[in-house]
């Protein structure tokens, strides 16, 4: 009876289910990870044995967020792994180009029928004026991630920039290595595929760097995170006519901070854990609201994201009109932002919100010379005055751009303006400071440690790489037991995983 | 080798006295060569010397030596 009940529980915990996403930051992710980890150890060094642990693992990982859906990432596998090597055993460019759109034809088909089939329709009842009932679509969780990494290696096999790898489970372990396949960084396979050959190594230094980012990763995921959006986000969010000017404000802010938190946390993760297997992904995250400039934002915010944007579609468009000069620019910055938009979801919200940087940035295409003259004029060119408006000017255009974001309601986001610019009342920022402590220690310590000098970092990654083993186990045991203190409710789910 | 026409064009266009271009040497290694200025550039080597790229022969350059060996292809060096 007992043991029943043991295997009962234990068959739960293990299988599938709906909307329960086995999140990197949860104790059963942990245990898994560990006895995964003993496996691995002892197969590392026979490549065949080590790529089959790895895609077993991913694979049940990627069961455990989408059911029977799994068998779509195998189909994306196969579409991908066959079309490279078509496209690379064909020398007449024209032909190349056909197969080339023949696999965005059917990427796209993959990704839209899962991801905007409804919002399509939608819209398109919507212009009938008539009644829609949306269709039962099941959404696999990170297919838009996946989906991008497959045509990285498409896009460089027929640019001739990759060579197809010939080893169908190398390439499939590419597209659905668990550190990134619900929520990226979009690695690329020509960094990727190379490592596969490699027996792993792990040095000194990236079991250091691995623990610093494990360690980052679940203070900003549980702390900087969830316990913002618990405790003090959300109640905003969802009723800001109920407070004042300055509390709305302080939730933008903090909104700001959570999703970078959210997001780069999960990144740190996602590098700790594969440098624990030998595998080395690009980084995500260079302290976004330090830009100077929406451009430069964008070189530092979801980077595995914008350099594929960059490569993949901006830059093509931008070369096929380079007569119409910066109209070409202009062009290719909205198309490429109304994507980028529409990449993050299927909603009018998402696509206002691409387009509205697709806008700022065509502007300060046009402004670009004017304000350089303008600067050298005024004798602030290159100065730290200029940089720290430029900063500030820079991070409330992206904190308020993250409104679009988050509300698909608009009506929310006019009432937290309307409260800003009509009801701020900045006596209730003391109070707040007063009420509050912890939500405004922690707004304050996500801000602090964002804009800590390069310097400071490197010196506590630095530390942490010089603890010894015992030492860095009891620092990683010591952020377990923290982030155990906050967890006052549940885990809130990673904000990207929705796309 | 980097020419000094090519050099010279490309220092032109992001209006740099001097820089050390090498086979090697990436866009974003050189002030002012951002994702927007690359275009400026492309067109102006085209137009200096005489030649039209095809948007793939652009799109695949790595560095600057690539550049030159592209421009080299074209004026049949």
């Amino acid at each position: 009876m007992l043991s029943n009940i043991k295997i009962e529980y234990v068959w739960n915990l293990l299988k599938y289910k709906p909307g329960d996403p086995l999140l990197f930051n949860t104790s059963l992710f942990l245990i898994l990870f560990f006895f995964f980890l003993i496996v691995y150890n002892l197969v590392k060094n026979n490549k065949p044995a080590r790529v089959l642990s790895l895609i077993i693992f991913s694979f049940y990982f990627y069961y455990l967020s989408a059911g029977y859906f799994t068998a779509i990432l195998l189909v994306s596998a196969v579409i991908n792994f066959f079309f490279g090597r078509w496209i690379a055993s064909i020398e007449n460019f024209p032909k190349k180009r056909i197969l080339l759109v023949l696999a965005l034809i059917l990427n796209i088909a993959l990704l839209g029928y899962f991801k905007y089939t409804n919002f399509l329709l939608q819209a398109i009842s919507d212009l009938r004026g008539t009644e829609f009932s949306p269709l039962q679509i099941f959404l696999p969780i990170g297919i838009s991630f996946y989906t991008f990494k497959a045509l990285t290696y498409i896009f460089d096999i027929y640019y001739d920039t990759l060579k197809p790898t010939r080893n169908f489970f190398d390439f499939v372990l590419y597209l659905s290595f668990f550190p990134n396949v619900l929520m990226g960084p979009i690695d690329r396979a020509a960094d990727f595929l190379p490592q596969i050959n490699k027996e792993p190594f792990i040095s000194k230094d990236d079991l250091g760097r691995a623990t610093f980012l494990i360690c980052s990763g679940l203070l900003k995921t549980v702390i900087l995170s969830s316990y913002l959006e618990d405790n003090f986000i959300g109640r905003i969010f969802e009723f800001p006519l109920r407070y004042t000017g300055v509390e709305n404000l302080f939730a933008i802010y903090a909104y700001a901070i959570r999703l970078y938190c959210d997001f780069s946390g999960y990144t740190d993760l996602a590098i700790g854990i594969s440098l624990f297997l030998g595998f080395k992904i690009m980084d995500n995250f260079n302290s976004p609201f330090k830009a100077t400039s929406i451009a430069d934002f964008w070189r530092r915010w979801h980077i595995s994201l914008s350099k594929w944007l960059l490569d993949y579609l901006f830059k093509p468009i931008q070369i096929s009109l380079r007569s119409w000069r910066n109209f070409g620019n202009v062009i290719a910055l909205v198309v490429t932002f109304f994507v980028c938009g529409l990449w993050h979801g299927a909603g009018w919200n998402f696509i206002l919100w691409g387009l509205y940087f697709g806008v700022l940035m065509s502007i300060a295409l046009f402004l670009q010379k004017p304000k350089e003259k303008l600067y050298k004029a005024l004798k602030i060119h290159n100065t730290k005055f200029l940089r720290f408006f430029q900063i500030i000017i820079t991070f409330h255009f992206i904190a308020f751009s993250f409104l679009l974001f988050r509300l698909s309601d608009l009506q929310i986001a006019k009432d937290m303006l309307s409260q800003i610019f009509e009801f701020f009342h900045g006596e209730v920022a003391l109070q707040f400071v007063e009420k509050m402590p912890l939500i405004f220690g922690l707004i304050v310590i996500g801000f602090v440690s964002h804009f800590f000098p390069v310097k400071v970092e490197a010196a506590i990654k630095r530390s942490v790489n010089t603890l010894p083993l015992t030492g860095k186990i009891i620092l990683l045991a010591l952020v377990i037991w923290l982030i155990a203190q906050f967890k006052s409710a549940d885990i809130q789910p990673f904000i990207y995983f929705q796309f | 080798m980097i020419s000094q026409e090519l050099k010279k064009v490309i220092l032109n266009e992001l209006d740099l006295d001097d820089f050390d271009l090498q086979d090697e040497t990436m866009a974003p290694e050189v002030p002012g060569w951002d994702s927007l200025n690359h275009v400026n550039i492309i067109v102006a080597v085209e137009n200096k010397f005489g030649v039209k790229f095809k948007s793939y022969e652009v799109l695949r350059l790595k560095n600057v030596g690539d550049l030159q060996k592209l421009l080299n292809a074209k004026l049949g060096k």
